[in-house]
């Protein structure tokens, strides 16, 4: 099976103009491909579109770039090879990423210790280089945390549900 | 995942819960209520003030701060949560106002129909956040889910039979036989709504501050089955109480069911604790395990509260009121509240800073003083409902006053970090109640 490139849509020119982006934003998904995913660029973190979009179907994995445009992705549920199995809001691809430079073993530490330290150790990381933890559970506060940050994220469950596996790779350095 | 973090009115629904709280405990003082006077409308209107404008907000708001979570997916229709709060607050205080017109007092009479109207509405819009976040194929499968949507159902029998019986002393064509609602009404109230809601998110909260494996047992299955099939025998109970059936039978169900789920619930905890990975559990988990004796103890005195009513079904509302849900919403809103003020404030410096420990935005020692108070004043007044005793009930009160105000002081500190030593406090802090949205971002995020 072969997916189509994601499609693109820049909504900062249609800000610019003092417009609404809604209306583009439906169009663009009406018109995506079956498996095709929406790539979305703004001015800042559409937080109200996620809802709407997962309620039609759609992952959503937001990052901040290096220059603070914000690119959200949104994914087809289900669709995706190289993604079966992922935790919504993984960022596409990430079987692709290079092997980990460093790993983390957060079992049996309490929330959120484990945020505290993959966010202390990301912002050491070289851009592009990945880091894998193991978690007790999903760190459902780091997650906006990396995207505000410009990293991205995979993660999922363990088969037996014991434990949360989780992948970040590190964007361009802050501050 | 996008937007999986804080519901920005939680601690709105938290502040709010707390006013009504001390409310409810000034006025019982005041109103010099006493372990006789419980059907006096003066007692109903504090049991409710006590009941939906504490136990009923404070679950409400935990929930829509916690089913993002289990569904891992952003609340759905979260401009709801502000309408919602209102309601049920305004909501509330009419109820309470409203029981004053049947002591004669006319002018709140219109009250006393506006409150189930308002309150209904709240409760409706919650209903709406909460299952369309909640209801897809995936988190169906969770016994937490399911336990959350029974306490729904719970919520709706509540609100049905609270209304029947509104409509009955207000004196319109809708009437039902009041002293076969009442129990029923009461363990929607307790049982159907607070507890199984209280099931469903102390799951996930007893795991992840135990350090426990996640992982549902036998146990908690068969709790749920028990849950579910006791509203279901709860809502025929109602349809029943339209026809005008004696409903006794049915209460012994209901009644046996509870001390079986209780029992297996408890059994569960128990698991959990036993597998926990942390050595020295925090106060919050040592009181939420006071609050668990004290259901123990309120479902032990549901058999005789149902054979014989009086002052032993006072007791047993009162110790799973005041002892099993309080307790355990007060000692585990201390460390949330920790922890949301933590992640507001210092999640954003990780990394590019030393941050504290969340455990350093608080102060143990006076919370536990407070929570020791609490539970036992809790202890006194079930014992003095239990034997009539006028001042040992009033002593109760007292302890339960105190208590709640210092909880409350201590619930400010942690919002304003004022046990955390100057130097690490950040110069800016979010409002004490009032969601921070972020004013750069806000008016063009609208727009999407
Ligand atoms: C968690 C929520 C609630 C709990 C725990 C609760 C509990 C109780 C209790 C314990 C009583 C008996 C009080 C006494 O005898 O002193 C009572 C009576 C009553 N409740 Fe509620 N209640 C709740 C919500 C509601 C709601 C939402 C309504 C209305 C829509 C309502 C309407 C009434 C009425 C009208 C009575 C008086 C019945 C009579 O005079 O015999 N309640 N409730």
């Amino acid at each position: 099976m072969t997916t189509p490139p994601p499609h693109e849509l820049d909504v900062r020119p249609i800000l610019a103009q003092g417009e609404e982006p809604f209306g583009a934003i439906m169009a663009a998904i009406d018109a995506l491909q079956p498996g095709q995913a929406l790539r979305m660029l703004a001015p800042f973190r559409p937080a109200p579109l996620f809802n709407v979009m997962a309620n039609r179907g759609f992952d959503c994995a937001d990052r901040r770039r290096e220059d603070g445009v914000w690119e959200v992705t949104f994914t087809p549920q289900g669709s995706g090879p190289a993604d079966a199995g992922m935790a919504p809001g993984s960022a596409p691809g990430a079987g692709f990423w290079p092997d980990p430079a460093l790993v983390l073993e957060l079992i049996g530490l309490e929330p959120p210790e484990p945020m505290v330290r993959i966010l202390e150790e990301v912002t050491m990381l070289e851009p592009g280089q990945v880091l894998f933890a193991l978690l007790d559970r999903e760190p459902m506060f780091l997650f906006p945390e990396l995207a505000q940050r410009g990293h991205e994220w995979a993660g999922n469950y363990a088969a037996d549900g014991q434990s949360y596996r989780l992948m970040v790779r590190a964007g361009a350095k802050d501050d | 995942m996008p937007g999986k973090s804080l519901s920005p009115w939680t601690l709105s629904w938290f502040g709010s819960a707390m006013i009504a709280l001390l409310l409810a405990l000034v006025l019982a003082l005041a109103a010099g209520i006493g372990p006789e006077d419980f059907d006096r409308p003066e007692a109903l209107a504090i049991v409710h003030l006590f009941a939906l404008g504490w136990l009923a907000q404070v679950m409400l708001g935990a929930l829509v701060q916690f089913v993002p979570v289990l569904a891992a997916r952003p609340l759905a229709f979260s401009r709801l949560a502000l309408p919602a709060l209102l309601a049920s607050s305004l909501g509330t205080l009419a109820l309470a106002g409203g029981f004053l017109s049947l002591d004669g007092y006319e002018i709140a009479r219109p009250f006393f129909l506006l409150g189930p109207v308002a309150l209904g509405l709240g409760f409706a819009m919650l209903a709406v956040m909460i299952l369309a976040t909640l209801v897809t194929r995936q988190t169906l499968r969770l016994p937490e889910v399911r336990m959350v949507l029974v306490a729904l159902a719970g919520l709706a029998g509540l609100w049905l039979s609270g209304a029947a019986m509104v409509s009955t002393l207000a004196g319109s064509r809708v009437a039902v036989d009041l002293s076969q609602a009442l129990p029923l009404h009461m363990l929607f109230g307790i049982g159907g709504f607070l507890t199984f809601a209280a099931f469903g998110v102390s799951y996930k909260l007893f795991a992840m501050f135990l350090l426990a494996p996640e992982a549902a047992s036998w146990q908690r299955r068969a709790v749920f089955a028990l849950a579910a099939m006791m509203a279901g025998l709860m809502l025929t109970g109602l349809l029943m109480l339209a026809g005008d059936a004696g409903i006794t039978p049915l209460l012994i169900a209901v009644c046996g069911i509870s001390l079986a789920g209780a029992a297996l619930y408890l059994d569960d905890v128990r698991r959990l604790w036993q597998a926990r990975r942390r050595a020295h559990p925090e106060l919050n988990m040592s009181w939420s395990r006071m609050a668990l004796g004290f259901l123990a103890l309120s479902v032990l005195l549901l058999p005789f509260a149902i054979w014989q009513g009086g002052a032993l079904a006072r007791a047993s509302v009162f110790a799973a009121l005041v002892g099993w849900l309080s307790t355990l919403t007060l000692a585990q809103m201390i460390r949330i509240t920790a922890f949301l003020t933590w992640i507001q404030i210092f999640a954003p410096l990780i990394g590019r800073r030393k941050v504290p420990t969340v455990q350093s935005l608080t102060h143990p020692r006076r919370a536990g003083l407070a929570l020791t108070i609490w539970s036992l004043s809790a202890a006194i007044g079930t014992l003095s409902l239990a034997t009539g005793f006028h001042a040992g009930f009033r002593l109760a009160l007292c302890g339960l006053l105190i208590a709640a105000t210092q909880i409350l002081c201590e619930l400010v500190a942690i919002r304003s970090l004022s046990h955390l030593p100057a130097p690490e406090r950040p110069g800016l802090l979010p409002p004490l109640i009032l969601p921070a949205f972020l004013k750069s971002q806000h008016s063009a995020e609208n727009q999407i």
